[in-house]
């Protein structure tokens, strides 16, 4: 099914799930790495690959934004008041996160007056007239803060996850897998209409 | 009016002995290139330079143009470039601080084009380089506007891992705009 259903996500869904999921892991794991290194050629060429991941991210997430408005998602899953208020606030925090991220990244990378190219294939405009060294350093602060606030509230979303999983056996994470069409959670009682 | 004295000035040039001798106006002119990195251009200028230019476009047998250039005080407007250009892989600041350019001969291509032929030192290394010249009398000053196009590799810049042209392309335009007072 590419289209959500009234108990499952979608595969397109899905698919910008886990998409995304694995390119801001890569993102992280490429940026903690990347500011490493000494100013040679493949820092320049790995900076440059963090760029093009990050801008894809920004587009897969705008995508996934019109995807997710322009249609019902499942109906949540029965659990505690509190419980679904942390989901919402969480899952908000996450869409707001992931596209604030790379968004920053480009404000910096506009502000510090570096090209900005996607994969080497065309040219992405500058958000910026040159070089803004204020801007600059908000911007890369920016970046910072909201990569470890990323962690933070990711960290929540994987252990919230594995706890509904696991301990609640509902089927929050079920739902969001592709493979698991045909396997269910353990049996919970629901509210009959 | 003015310009009517000056164009009389001009008339009389002809007569002196050798080209003539201009002030170089330092707040007027400016010493910037265009390079490409990571298939983008950029500009760049360099803040300090001292020209020295004896000129008459009646004369150019006796034109010189002697240009000192403080590599160091360079300028692409993106603070981690400007820091890693004086360095050793590139411009080398600390062995080579200045480039040095004089003119040998001045002569004009078949088209009217005056052309300069001269000598740049730079990074320790000289080779021949030749600058298209565009020379505009106004009022009692003048503008001169050089242009070329160098091969930074030719240089030695960006040699080694950065000698790659897909990131740092091997052709500079470089552009000089000179404010000539008398």
């Amino acid at each position: 099914m590419l289209r959500n259903t009234e108990t499952r996500w979608g595969s397109v869904a899905q698919a910008f799930h886990w998409l995304i999921a694995a390119l801001v892991v890569a993102q992280g794991a490429i940026g903690l790495t990347m500011v490493e290194l000494g100013t040679t050629p493949t820092k320049v060429k790995v900076f440059a690959l963090h760029k093009s991941i990050g801008l894809t991210v920004l587009a897969l997430v705008l995508l996934r934004l019109a995807w997710r408005l322009a249609q019902r998602a499942p109906r949540e899953v029965p659990m505690p008041r509190w419980q679904l208020a942390a989901a919402r606030t969480s899952h908000f925090l996450l869409y707001v996160l992931i596209l604030a991220l790379p968004f920053s990244g480009w404000l910096f990378n506009s502000a510090a007056n570096f090209p900005l190219e996607w994969f080497g294939m065309f040219h992405v405009p500058s958000l910026t007239r040159g070089l803004d060294p204020v801007l600059k350093a908000f911007a890369l602060r920016a970046h910072v803060v909201l990569f470890w606030v990323l962690v933070a509230v990711v960290a929540v979303h994987v252990f919230a996850a594995l706890w509904h999983h696991f301990r609640q056996r509902d089927e929050v994470l079920l739902r969001m897998l592709p493979m698991s069409g045909k396997r269910r959670a353990l049996p919970r009682q629901r509210a009959l209409p | 009016m003015k310009m009517r004295i000056g164009c009389a000035l001009l008339l009389l040039m002809p007569l002196a002995a050798h080209a003539r001798a201009w002030k170089v106006d330092a707040a007027h002119s400016a010493l910037t290139f265009t390079g490409t990195y990571q298939g983008e251009s950029f500009e760049g200028r360099f803040k300090r330079f001292d020209a020295k230019v004896n000129y008459d476009p009646g004369d150019l047998a006796h034109a010189k143009f002697d240009v000192m250039v403080d590599i160091a005080s360079v300028d692409t407007a993106n603070t981690e470039r400007d820091q890693a250009l004086p360095g050793k892989a590139f411009f080398d600041t600390a062995q080579f601080p200045r480039a040095h350019f004089v003119t040998t001969r001045f002569r004009k291509a078949t088209n009217g084009q005056v052309l300069a032929d001269g000598t740049l030192s730079l990074r320790g290394t000289s080779k021949p380089v030749t600058l298209a010249v565009k020379f505009a009398q106004a009022g009692p000053g003048a503008t001169l506007e050089v242009d070329t196009t160098l091969k930074r590799l030719d240089f030695g810049i960006g040699s080694g891992d950065w000698s790659d042209t897909s990131m740092i392309g091997n052709g500079v335009t470089v552009h000089g705009h000179l404010a000539l007072q008398p």
